[in-house]
């Protein structure tokens, strides 16, 4: 009886203080935050006031999508700091999405639900979406009345969208609308294994692009050299979405969209021109990972020549045990190599309460010092178009040539800016485009066919 | 005045309270939708009219409550306990929120990891105490030192494991939230409705209004079904009827909804035959292209028959979860019937075998398609892999020269779904099988004897006996897996890149629907998809139970 009468005792003490022990407070939750400056050996002034301001403080929460613990290391060191550099802020970094849990859906999710962050990155196609619907703040006046702001620090391609006014349809400083300040820029280059290049004996890429011969058709021709290699060697790999495929339509002079992207323009001559290229390298040359695999193991495991990714893919290629370089894509029909710029953006809640406060924050996570620590990760090239910064990035090697990279954003290059649809809906233009373009390079549609009917299709997607 | 008659002016002054109480409950309930509908402004619609239905429904019910309370009625009693219950959890629940105890759940999973040392301190007590079982000859009184000193280790290491979670912090914490005005009315709620629960359930009010002790059982009865019936009202049936209001809207779960009527359901089930002049007509030659899309062609000779639909993504998802559900069932129960019998034997290591062929049911599914994601690479995949080591062992063997498929698995429009098809399958299999072994330890074993002294063979036994014996299982087992395919989603998601897959092959009704909702910011229309699926999966159970009633089998 009393042995019961014990059992049931302690059971209670123990539910009971676990219930009270879940009666965690903010201050048992931001206890990193208040460790973290002493784990980086900030000023211990720095720290002392910092702690003893905090209560005055306003609290922000900001959250970017890692790609790796390398780099939520980065963002949570770069937290830390500016929690110490901003007055009367404190900071908590959220490193957002995982394998079960994608960046945009819960970021979404949390806006619907209001439990957003204050500042958050987004995807630059995303823009417009967001900002159409309220979710994000225009933060004009609050970067008109910022000294020293100006739209132009930043790559022009990306701020023309983070500017663009929907009422108006004007863009740059004084339109009337900045949405948010891009993080950081990125393009495509192949990534070379040099070796299996060597083994087939074929041209240098590097040194083709050097002379001003890396064409589609040396493009091709390396493809087919390596490809003889074996039946499990492959020339040429890239993911299933619209970025790898975009710069084949792009680079013979089409694209997505018309001029002042109104209309789906999926089925002009030249789209089509740069999509049938594209084919011919997976059903006729049979020179490409099958389309729809992920050819990143593939190139990681020795098997692929030329990896078409962005500067993302860099941390994890420098793993590799082969020898490895990177060149820009190849020149098409049009001259150029049709590449994309591809950039996202910290924007703001539109719902915050401070956002002023949230403002400074943007501001500081967009400066030229801390895009420099997060390029040195080698994970992208900083957004703002500053010489110093851009030669700080040719120093984080491998790879040796990150001049392909800057060469891939280079004016001359003619990159195009990913960019929201102020017509329209990406996402519903994305889920009718990308499945089409899968079947016509998989080869269950011909291109003829997918001409005739798809843009019927993806002009729904717009604005009727 | 008798010790009995001033009980019974107690009794009857209290009884008089409960009636100024569900009156004065009635009235806050009725100022509660006032307030709502005069002052809260951000407050949307549904929002005030789902409220206000159930304000005008307490109230109604409190003034009922206290009519029958004053005619002595145990009705009475039972509606005020209803009330002050319902009243009680949800101030209970209100303190927990205002004391912000829901993010402190998170701020415990944070330092959690920092006191596991100290949870680790006891368990070791509990196992000091646990050592007293292998020296029972020591026991030299009740209590053995080794009880004491497990028992103070433990106390202490939970002391300690409380102070590292920050748990006198979060105590403070809480305390000093409920110490402000919200929180006060929610312990002031929580005292009022207690002291009635407490009040009502005295042996002289339960009396006084005449409660038969059949009433108590009902009571205690609900009592115990609460926390259940509560859970599934507010998570369940409420977020279900709230889905089926937003089917009528546009809502995209930020903005203010707009009612649209039955447009969501009229654009999915908006679709269209048409007769073609040729076999390679294009739709826009047949169809208003502005409204619908090819959905698929049937060709006959020289002609043909367009189907085109509004939405046709939904009608490709149909047919994909369809197929997928065709394939799914048979392949996870037939497999799992002849398992569970050969599982079913006597021999020895079988246990061993049923936990394994359970373990894919147990498995995460999110690992699951990773690691299925890495066999199916087409490039370097171990079933190409191994596909290529036997069709090279074959053509060796016997000088042919058959040509290596290198069948790529997830990114071909023929075989993606099928892909998705065997990770299911195998997935499923192992629950199943294990369903039709409880099934099977169910046969009486003397249908078997006499089957034997009749001369049954094995074929005949499991024909006759085995089979028609598991039928009730066997509908049990086809009739969920048949629901889970339905909601195929999870597998899909991971292992296709993109989750449509090549062609649209591989999108499902509610991987469209999770896109619709969560991506594409239309809640309302994915809520329309979901009530599609619903009735769509509803009907192919009643079907099911349809055909399982006429074959009498599972009533006998």
């Amino acid at each position: 009886m009393k042995k019961n009468l014990l059992v049931k005792i302690m059971g209670l003490i123990v539910i009971a203080s676990f219930v009270l022990a879940a009666c965690g407070s903010p201050a048992a939750t931001e206890a990193p935050a208040t460790e973290a400056p002493a784990m980086t050996e900030a000023p211990a002034a720095t720290e002392a006031s910092a702690t003893e301001a905090s209560s005055a403080d306003v609290a922000l929460r900001w959250r970017t999508r890692p790609d790796n613990q390398e780099e939520i290391d980065v963002y949570s060191k770069i937290s830390t700091e500016l929690d110490a550099q901003l007055d009367g802020i404190t900071l908590t970094y959220e490193p957002g999405g995982s394998e079960g849990a994608n960046y945009q859906d819960q970021l979404r999710a949390e806006i619907a639900a209001g439990t957003a962050p204050d500042v958050f990155w987004i995807p630059g196609t995303d823009v417009a979406d967001f900002a159409t619907r309220g979710l994000i703040l225009n933060a004009a006046d609050l970067a008109d009345a910022t000294e020293g702001y100006t739209a132009a620090d930043f790559y022009e391609g990306p701020m023309f969208h983070l500017t663009y006014n929907p009422e108006t349809g004007a863009s740059g400083d004084g339109s009337g609308a900045v949405w948010g300040l891009p993080r950081d820029v990125s393009t495509f280059a192949l990534y070379l294994n040099l070796d299996l290049i060597a083994e087939a004996g074929a041209a240098d890429p590097r040194e083709l692009a050097a002379n001003g011969e890396w064409t589609w058709e040396s493009f091709l021709e390396v493809s087919q050299a390596t490809r003889a290699l074996g039946s499990d060697i492959y020339g040429y790999g890239a993911s299933a979405w619209w970025g790898p495929y975009g710069v084949w339509l792009n680079a013979s002079g089409g694209g997505f969209f018309n001029e002042d992207r109104t209309a789906c323009a999926l089925n002009t001559e030249e789209s089509l021109a740069g999509l049938d290229f594209q084919r011919s390298l997976y059903q006729d040359y049979d020179v490409a990972t099958p389309y729809g695999e992920d050819p990143e193991p593939g190139f990681r495991a020795g098997k692929v020549a030329m990896f078409q990714n962005g500067r993302w893919a860099t941390p994890g290629i420098r793993t590799v045990d082969f020898n490895w370089d990177v060149v820009e894509l190849p020149a098409g029909p049009n001259g150029t190599p049709g590449n994309w710029l591809f950039w996202g953006a910290y924007v703001i809640n539109a719902n915050t309460e401070h956002p002023e406060e949230a403002w400074a924050l943007v501001q500081a996570l967009t400066t030229a010092e801390t895009q420099g620590q997060i390029s040195a990760l080698g994970a992208n090239i900083p957004s703002r178009v500053s010489p110093e910064a851009l030669d700080a990035f040719l120093t984080f090697t491998p790879p040796a040539n990150n001049q392909a990279f800057l060469n891939g954003i280079a004016p001359e290059a003619a990159p195009t800016a990913e960019g929201p649809l102020w017509a329209g809906s990406w996402p519903e233009f994305d889920k009718i485009m990308g499945p089409a373009i899968q079947g016509v390079l998989t080869g269950s549609t011909t291109v003829e066919d997918f001409g005739a009917t798809i843009c019927d299709e993806a002009n729904k997607a717009f604005n009727q | 005045m008798t010790a009995q008659s001033r009980v019974d002016a107690q009794t009857n002054l209290i009884v008089r309270v409960h009636m100024i109480w569900r009156i004065l409950f009635a009235l806050l309930a009725a100022g509660t939708v006032y307030m709502m509908w005069t002052t809260a402004a951000e407050t949307s619609l549904w929002q005030k009219i789902v409220l206000s239905l159930t304000a005008v429904a307490a109230a109604g019910f409190s003034v009922y409550g206290g009519v029958q309370i004053s005619k002595r009625n145990h009705v009475g009693r039972m509606t005020s306990l209803v009330l002050d219950y319902l009243g009680f959890v949800a101030c209970f629940v209100f303190a927990l929120n205002v004391g912000e105890f829901f993010i402190g759940i998170d701020a415990l999973g944070q330092t959690f990891g920092k006191g596991l040392p100290y949870l680790g301190i006891t368990i070791l007590g509990y196992f000091l105490g646990a050592l007293e079982e292998y020296f029972p000859g020591k026991k030299k009184s009740p209590e053995s030192s080794l009880k004491v000193v497990s028992r103070w280790v433990m106390i202490g290491g939970f002391i300690l494991f409380l102070w590292q979670v920050d748990a006198v912090k979060g105590v403070i914490y809480f305390l000093g939230k409920l110490a402000q005005p919200t929180g006060l009315i929610a312990i002031v709620g929580l005292v009022i409705f207690g002291l009635s629960l407490w009040s009502l359930n005295r042996t002289n009010i339960s009396l006084a209004l005449n409660t038969k002790t059949g009433h108590e059982q009902i009571i205690n009865g609900w009592l115990f079904l609460s926390p259940n019936l509560i859970g599934f009202l507010i998570f369940f049936a409420g977020p279900l009827l709230l889905s089926f209001y937003f089917s009528f809207t546009d809502s995209d779960a930020i903005r203010t909804p707009n009612w649209v009527g039955f447009e969501n359901y009229a654009k999915i089930l908006n679709i269209k035959f048409v007769t073609l002049d040729s076999p390679d007509q294009l739709a826009r030659d047949v169809v208003d292209i502005k409204i619908y899309d090819e959905v698929g062609r049937f060709t006959f000779g020289n002609t043909g028959i367009l189907f085109a639909a509004a939405d046709k993504f939904f009608w490709l998802a149909l047919r994909n979860t369809l197929t997928f559900v065709l394939f799914v069932v048979p392949l996870s129960v037939i497999p799992a019937l002849v398992l569970s019998n050969i599982l079913n034997s006597k021999l020895p290591g079988m246990k061993f075998y049923r936990a394994v062929y359970f373990m894919p049911s147990i498995a995460a599914v999110v690992g699951i398609s990773l690691v299925w994601q890495w066999l199916y690479n087409a490039t370097i995949g171990y079933i190409n892999y191994f596909i290529t080591l036997g069709i090279e062992f074959w053509n060796n063997l016997f000088n042919v020269a058959v040509v290596d498929p290198k069948i790529q698995w997830v990114s071909d429009e023929k075989t993606a779904l099928f892909a998705i098809i065997i990770i299911a399958a195998w997935q499923t299999m192992g629950f199943n099988t294990v369903l039709f072994l409880a099934g099977l330890q169910n046969i009486p074993g003397e249908l078997y004897e006499a089957a034997t002294v009749d001369g049954a063979g094995a074929w005949d036994k499991f024909w006759g006996i085995t089979l028609p014996m598991l039928a009730p299982t066997t509908f049990y087992v086809v009739s969920t897996t048949t629901i889970q395919a339905m909601q195929v989603f999870e597998q899909v998601f991971i292992l296709m890149n993109p989750p449509e897959g090549p062609n649209n092959s591989t999108i499902t009704l509610v991987l469209y629907l999770y896109r619709s909702g969560f991506q594409n910011f239309q809640q309302g229309y994915a809520s329309a998809i979901a009530w599609v699926l619903f009735i769509v999966i509803f009907g192919l159970t009643l079907i099911q139970f349809q055909r399982q009633r006429r074959s009498s089998i599972y009533e006998s």
